[in-house]
């Protein structure tokens, strides 16, 4: 049995690591060892997880994963409840600290499964008390943003049933980003095992766009173009709010889907607005950073 | 005749929540149905939706009922539609997805605040909309009076107005929609 270790730091960018890792989809079988592992962002507890339903999904035998060493990762692991939530799908080697689930102060909704439309409406109706306290004092936003907060975490949520044809996970943090940005930011992390944005379009688009079809150019007909696969005027909204919401705030949003990944991309970061040809990752994962807002800005 | 339709408790029989969120389109479809069942066959000329009491409403969720619901009752010939109770959780989400279908409706903050017109609209609309509501029914000329316009820049703001189905039109005299029923 091969083995493939975890990136010691697990996030959207070194998710890539892991995808080049597994190597192709189905994957052969495969032990995932987390030993070295001290960190994950939110978008990296969310992938992994959605890894997991994936192979289930496949049908691939129930893998194992090798929970980290340090006893610190495996007690923040543990209270925000990945390994609860893991067990579903991963095998989980390791002593797994026995405590009680206890969300992390800097967590506004724990890991958290989307597999239904109720399941967006307790997201939504749970968040919305901590998140207005908590987005309002650490990271500045005032009401009216709050509240476009939970609109657009309403909405990326419903992308997964709507679009993904199989569930997906959601949670949001906050973080204090000294080093990088000076600033505070609240990350909302979502990630499914669903088809991906490429086979919801297909069949409407591929033909429009021709040559150039694929994981790119589909998640680009649906997060600047608003495209979706319903015909009714109404649809293919969700992503356009989103990307506005996060524009106007400064935010940064980024989504994966197979091979592609595409990245509203702020003054205040470098990063590529559309990168090609990764490493397969199945399903779709997006991540939306909104950064604590400095005094007198846009309210 | 107007029929007042409480949101949030229609929401809680519609749907199993504990929440007073219209989110999903999901959720949407549900309640919409249940709207349009509860008016159909009745002699409703005006539908007021009131939001009191109503949490956040998304993007979809607003497509869902509140423009689905302003599509159908513009296929009848004498049906309005009016919303109550609105707050700020709620109009940027019902102000677009409106806009995106080119419809619009009055709306009534809560409170004592001026009706206003939400989706697609214009200054001028938004003018004579506003000088309706506040001198009451008249004619062109005396909205031309009261906002210092031509009769016929008046009378084309007040046709746009009343085929939008904001203001009511008889005869060649408008008059606002009547003021929605108490919470």
């Amino acid at each position: 049995m091969r083995v493939i270790d975890l990136p010691p730091s697990l996030e959207d960018k070194t998710l890539d690591q892991l995808a080049e890792s597994i190597a192709g989809w189905p994957p052969e079988p495969f032990i995932l060892d987390g030993r070295a592992a001290t960190w994950a962002n939110p978008s990296g507890f969310v992938a992994l997880l959605s890894l997991g339903d994936a192979l289930r999904d496949a049908s691939l035998p129930r893998p194992r994963f090798l929970i980290p060493d340090s006893p610190e990762t495996r007690s923040y692991w543990a209270r925000n409840g990945f390994f609860h939530h893991a067990a579903e799908t991963w095998e989980v080697v390791g002593k797994v600290p026995n405590k009680p689930f206890e969300t992390p102060t800097d967590v506004l909704l724990p890991i958290t499964p989307i597999r239904v439309f109720d399941d967006v409406n307790d997201v939504v109706g749970k968040i919305q008390e901590r998140a207005q306290r908590i987005l309002a004092a650490e990271v500045n936003l005032a009401p009216q943003a709050t509240v476009r907060f939970v609109m657009t975490l309403s909405e990326v949520c419903q992308n997964i049933v709507e679009h993904a044809g199989a569930s997906g996970w959601v949670t949001v943090q906050t973080y204090n980003w000294k080093k990088r940005l000076g600033r505070k930011v609240a990350v909302i992390a979502v990630s499914d095992s669903g088809i991906g944005f490429r086979r919801s379009l297909e069949s409407t688009e591929s033909k429009k766009v021709g040559e150039r079809w694929g994981d790119g150019a589909a998640v680009e007909l649906a997060l600047m173009h608003n495209v979706s696969r319903y015909r009714d005027p109404g649809r293919g909204q969700g992503l356009y709010h989103i990307r506005s919401y996060v524009t106007r705030w400064q935010g940064k949003m980024s989504v994966r889907s197979g091979t592609a990944r595409i990245t509203i991309v702020p003054a205040w970061d470098d990063d590529t607005l559309l990168v090609e040809h990764l490493p397969f990752f199945p399903g779709s994962q997006v991540q939306i950073i909104i950064p604590a807002q400095e005094e007198g800005s846009a309210s | 005749m107007m029929r007042r339709i409480e949101l949030a408790p229609l929401l809680r029989e519609t749907v199993s929540t504990p929440y007073s969120d219209l989110v999903t389109r999901s959720t949407g479809a549900a309640l919409r149905d249940r709207i349009e069942q509860t008016i159909n066959g009745a002699s409703y000329r005006t539908i007021q939706l009131d939001f009191t009491a109503v949490g956040v409403i998304d993007f979809s969720c607003a497509d869902e009922v509140v423009a689905k619901l302003l599509l159908r009752a513009s296929e009848g010939e004498d049906s309005y539609v009016l919303l109550s109770g609105v707050t700020e959780l709620h109009l940027e989400a019902i102000d677009h997805v409106l806009e995106r279908h080119g419809l619009s409706v009055a709306a009534f903050p809560v409170g004592d605040g001026a009706p206003r017109v939400l989706g697609a609209t214009s200054p001028d609309l938004a003018v004579a909309f506003q000088a309706v509501q506040k001198h009451g029914a008249g004619d062109a000329k005396r909205l031309a009076d009261a906002v210092g316009w031509t009769v016929e820049r008046a009378a084309d703001a007040l046709q746009s107005l009343a085929l939008r189905r904001l203001i009511l039109a008889a005869g060649g005299t408008y008059r606002p929609l009547p003021l929605p029923a108490d919470a």
